[in-house]
């Protein structure tokens, strides 16, 4: 047989891209039997018979096929194996050999890798963890929060009613089950002191519907329902390992709260939190109770007395669909009870997803750190492909002669993607290392109101991530190198021994000046964003909180309610309104004290406590104006004005006359006066409101205080005289000119002096009050700066860079330029303008992006708008003042060429 | 057509598939035609079988194929011998000889005395 003739060309194109070996097998195959039955056919056989013939001889052509066909690819894919994994091995040692012969820019690699990925990993800790992941409930998304709104009020959330709970159990038809959440503080005995700890008092059936059992004993059920409290209560781990040292015998042991006995049946497990809101901290015991009997009212009535509740969806029962059929439900209620639902009040039930309820007002500031951290990996990715296109850039010679000895295009940037991804993955490993080992820090740093704190982890999914985000940075940075590395002519780079030609510099500052600006404008982002924050953060200290907080101290006393009213020391008002005049007292005699007040716990100024508003009406309006109607109540004693200086604005304040027997009256914030009477003088007129719609006269405007916080606009507000409208919890503050520690001690002292059985907690200072409710808004803008100020730090790296590139290159022009009496300013304005047209190309890109894009955080930002010119100008301006710090040095090696040196080399 | 156990048959069609494509590239029809002229058609082997025996010597790395233009002008897969196969073919020849040796022997053995 002579040699083979080739098959043509484009035959073998069409096999380029993959390989049939199923279509080869049908080929060879049909090959033999065309050329037996042409030969039959040649030596006098008709096609039939031919055919015929051909299939004798040949045998069972399916079964040969098949058995063909197993081989051929069986061999196929061994040999895709074999090839990738020698490709690889190859790869890995080539790029292992490089590295480790440059140690430094190795190191440099993975360490900025390392941070980059890491700090990634550690913001997607947290939103994985408080965000993403489900509630370690069963089903959780069928759990949902059901709030009731009075639409007509303007009021959201204002309470459920005892047979409303039960409505929604039996006739509305979407929940499985449904539980009162009525989260209270109660009084603890049996410590050495009376302790507040927090109670949430449920449904019976709380248990049955979040499928939660005790980790020790059990837990109550809807069997055990009783109109009142059931006389059992479960546990906290927290609180069994806090208040009774963890003992085995635990289960069974009987403990006094609000002086009532409960046996602890059951203790839950560690993780187990109620998915809902607290007054202060996670629940210390769940009590259940039927809200039908002592201490609630019996029968009970269509007031609101249950703060909210928690319901399960039935299976198969979309939010959607729930919602609409409570809508038509409670529109069947009003019809029902027209008494108890006036139609002006527009009363409506709203469900929304627990998992929403309890992490929607950090969704936002999350996400945008979230992003804001990826930004920065994005910039550490260009700073990283720019130093591997300059360190390529001394192999080029390399690579062409590679490509002329036949490696394919695909060969190198593969060979290269390895590289990047070796380095990266090594990152990658550092990071999740070091996010192990600060875990414990970084979890302090944290806000410590940030919702599912303590269910903060790495998880697999962050193991996940650091995979992908090692992978998708190594093709990053490894990209550009490649294409650069692969577009390199291989016949100039031989013939140039080494030595870059002057083509491809051209081509490569052109793509390290494209990741420059790249880098920059993403700089520019992240500056905007960080700026924007910082000036919220700026006007959000400037504002005025309506109240001078400085040496005031405050904390909080629960007054215990026994269920039977008879035990209960203060049922009625005219005792608990002889406790505060004692407690006052008492307070103000304390040496160093120059006010003290007391007032209901939603007094207490930006702490983020449950306090729903109530309607109310103004009787001296005209009906029409009716709408829209409510505010938040509090009642404070006469020197709360004076303890907090909240300035008084028309009127007067109470004073202690303003007690039980005296006409009732109220006073009001500016808020009130500009949302419901801008007009009209509103001192001297009658406001009712509260359970049975008692008169009270306004006799006071005072300013308004920002009581949810310095961002946070205030909201109407009526405050009644804590001596005619006392309530069971208590908030203290004393304006003290003596040691603030003291003063605390001072107010825990005498509260226990005058009744032992009352606990006092939460005793704060009012600026350690006030600089907590500012955390979460300290902590985006701290790390947000941080995030900017890395960012700006590596494009400061980028445009050193490449200047410095750039003026070693023009080194012999800017010696010739100075032979021929170019002055240094000559050559610094040479040198600088390359980089500062770099900076002002990406600047300018930034802004473009920015400009639409910071109106996704606005819901972050505050008094500035998110288009804010002075942030606007104020970054351009900073980024010019780092470019040129960056451009200095190789600007001023510049200068100092020696002419004569330059001219020789 | 003898009836020999499948790995004998097995063993014989590489043995006469390595031999064929020793003396250069050839592709199967051509194989079979070389082994029908060669042994004038005594062994009459089932061609379909030529094709399982070829791809088990190229996945043992004995021959190595490539795809041609036959004389006919069609696209054919040829398949060449490697320095292996070469090596596997000595090997076999050596103990094809010393089997068919033994074999003769015995057939042309005298009755056992005593």
């Amino acid at each position: 047989m002579g040699a083979i003739k080739r098959e043509p060309m484009f035959r073998r194109y069409l096999r380029f891209w993959r390989a049939d070996p199923r279509l080869d097998v049908h080929e060879e195959l049909a090959f033999h039997l065309a050329m037996r039955t042409a030969e039959y056919q040649e030596s006098g056989m008709d096609a039939s018979d031919a055919e015929r013939a051909t299939r004798d001889r040949f045998g069972d052509v399916n079964g040969v096929r098949t058995e063909v066909e197993r081989l051929a690819l069986d061999r196929h894919s061994r040999q895709l194996r074999v090839q990738w994994w020698d490709a690889l091995v190859l790869d890995l040692r080539l790029a292992v050999r490089t590295l480790r012969a440059k140690p430094a820019y190795a190191i440099a690699l993975t360490l900025t890798l390392a941070l980059g990925i890491g700090a990634n990993l550690a913001i997607f800790t947290v939103v994985n963890s408080v965000l993403l992941r489900p509630l370690p409930l069963a089903d959780p998304d069928r759990l949902v929060r059901v709030y009731d709104d009075l639409r007509g009020a303007g009021a959201n959330d204002v309470g459920m009613s005892v047979p409303e709970l039960e409505d929604l159990t039996t006739r509305a038809g979407v929940f499985d089950e449904v539980s009162a959440t009525f989260p209270a503080s109660t009084a603890l005995e049996g410590g050495d002191r009376v302790e507040r700890i927090e109670l949430l008092a449920t449904s019976p059936n709380y248990f049955e519907l979040l499928q939660a059992s005790a980790a020790q004993g059990r837990v109550y059920s809807r069997s055990e329902w009783k109109p009142g409290f059931l006389g059992s209560v479960v546990i906290s781990d927290a609180l069994w390992r806090r208040q009774f040292g963890a003992t085995d015998d635990i289960v069974g042991k009987t403990i006094r709260l609000d002086e009532d006995p409960y046996t602890i049946i059951g203790v839950m497990p560690p993780d187990f939190r109620h998915p809902g809101t607290t007054l202060s901290g996670d629940v210390d015991v769940w009590g259940g109770a039927g809200f039908s009997a002592d201490p609630f009212p019996s029968p009970p009535t269509r007031a609101r007395i249950l703060p909210g509740a928690i319901a399960r969806l039935k299976r198969g029962v979309t939010l959607e669909q729930a919602q609409a059929r409570l809508n038509a439900f409670g529109a069947a209620l009003q019809r029902e009870f027209p008494n108890d639902y006036p139609d002006q009040m527009r009363w409506s039930l709203r469900i929304e997803p627990v998992q929403s309820t309890l992490t929607g007002n950090v969704r936002p500031t999350l996400v945008i750190l979230l992003a804001a951290v990826s930004f920065l990996l994005l910039i550490v990715c260009v700073n990283l492909a720019s130093l591997m296109l300059a360190r390529s850039s001394t192999r080029m010679r390399d690579y062409a002669l590679r490509q002329a000895l036949g490696a394919s295009r695909g060969r190198i940037v593969r060979q290269l993607l390895t590289e990047s991804l070796l380095v990266a993955v090594i990152g990658g490993l550092a990071a999740i290392i070091a996010l192990k080992l600060s875990l414990g820090t970084l979890l302090a740093l944290l806000p410590s109101d940030l919702p599912r704190l303590s269910e903060i982890h790495a998880s697999w999914q962050v193991l996940a991530a650091a995979l992908g985000l090692s992978i998708v940075t190594g093709v990053l940075i490894g990209l550009a190198p490649a294409y650069y590395a692969t577009g390199a002519d291989a016949n100039r780079e031989l013939k140039e021994g080494g030595r870059t030609g002057a083509g491809s510099s051209k081509r490569q500052n052109r793509s390290r000046s494209l990741l420059v600006v790249s880098q920059i404008a993403l700089s520019v982002v992240l500056l905007i964003a960080a700026g924007l924050l910082i000036r919220s953060f700026a006007v959000v200290l400037r504002q005025n909180p309506g109240l001078d907080p400085t040496s005031v101290v405050t904390g909080q006393i629960w007054i215990p309610v026994p269920n039977n009213p008879a035990a209960n020391k203060y049922l009625v008002p005219e005792k608990q309104s002889a406790l505060v005049q004692q407690l006052l007292e008492r307070l103000s005699a304390l040496p160093g004290v120059e006010d003290a007040a007391l007032g209901t716990p939603g007094d207490v100024p930006m702490l983020a406590s449950v306090s729903n508003p109530r309607p109310f009406t103004l009787p001296d309006e005209s009906t029409t104006q009716q709408d829209d109607h409510s505010a938040k109540f509090g009642s404070v004693s006469p020197s709360y004005f004076d303890a907090l200086k909240i300035p008084l604005v028309k009127g007067r304040v109470f004073t202690a006359y303003d007690n039980i027997s005296a006409p009732k009256v109220a006073v009001v914030n500016e808020a009130f006066v500009r949302k419901f009477s801008s007009r009209r003088d509103l001192v001297g007129r009658r406001l009712s409101g509260g359970r049975n719609n008692v008169v009270f006269e306004i006799v006071g405007i005072v300013a308004d205080v920002r009581e949810n916080g310095l961002d946070v606009e205030t909201a109407p507000r009526v405050y009644f005289s804590l001596l005619q409208r006392p309530t069971v919890a208590l908030s203290v503050f004393l304006r003290s000119h003596g040691e603030l520690q003291s003063t605390k001690d001072a107010l825990e002292r005498v509260v226990h002096e005058v009744d032992p059985d009352l606990p006092t907690f939460g005793v704060r200072t009012m600026i350690e009050v006030m600089s907590a409710s500012m955390a979460r808004r300290r902590f985006s803008v701290s790390l947000m700066s941080a995030f900017a100020l890395a960012a700006a730090l590596l494009a400061a790296l980028g445009i050193y860079g490449v200047m410095a590139f750039l003026v070693g290159q023009r080194g012999q022009e800017f010696g010739l330029r100075q032979a021929l009496g170019a002055t240094h300013t000559d050559i610094l304005r040479l040198a600088f303008r390359p980089g500062f047209v770099l900076a002002a190309q990406g600047t300018l890109i930034g802004l473009i992006v920015a400009f639409p894009s910071t109106r996704l955080m606005s819901s972050l930002l505050f008094g500035v708008s998110a288009r804010d010119p002075i942030t606007f100008i104020a970054v351009p301006v900073f980024l010019a003042v780092v470019a040129s710090v960056a451009c200095l040095a190789p600007a001023r090696r510049a200068t100092r060429v020696d002419p004569i040196v330059a001219l020789r080399g | 057509m003898l009836h020999v156990d499948l790995e004998f048959k097995r063993g014989a069609i590489e043995l006469l598939v390595l031999k064929a494509v020793s003396w250069g590239p050839m592709h199967g029809y051509a194989i079979a035609k070389w082994i029908q002229q060669t042994t004038d058609d005594a062994l009459r082997v089932e061609e379909g079988s030529l094709y399982p025996a070829l791809h088990r010597l190229e996945d043992k790395g004995f021959v190595d194929p490539e795809w041609g233009i036959s004389d006919s002008n069609r696209r054919a897969k040829f398949y060449s011998i490697t320095p292996l196969g070469r090596k596997a073919l000595r090997a076999e020849i050596r103990s094809w000889t010393l089997f068919a040796a033994a074999i003769a022997k015995v057939i042309v053995a005298p009755q056992p005395s005593g």
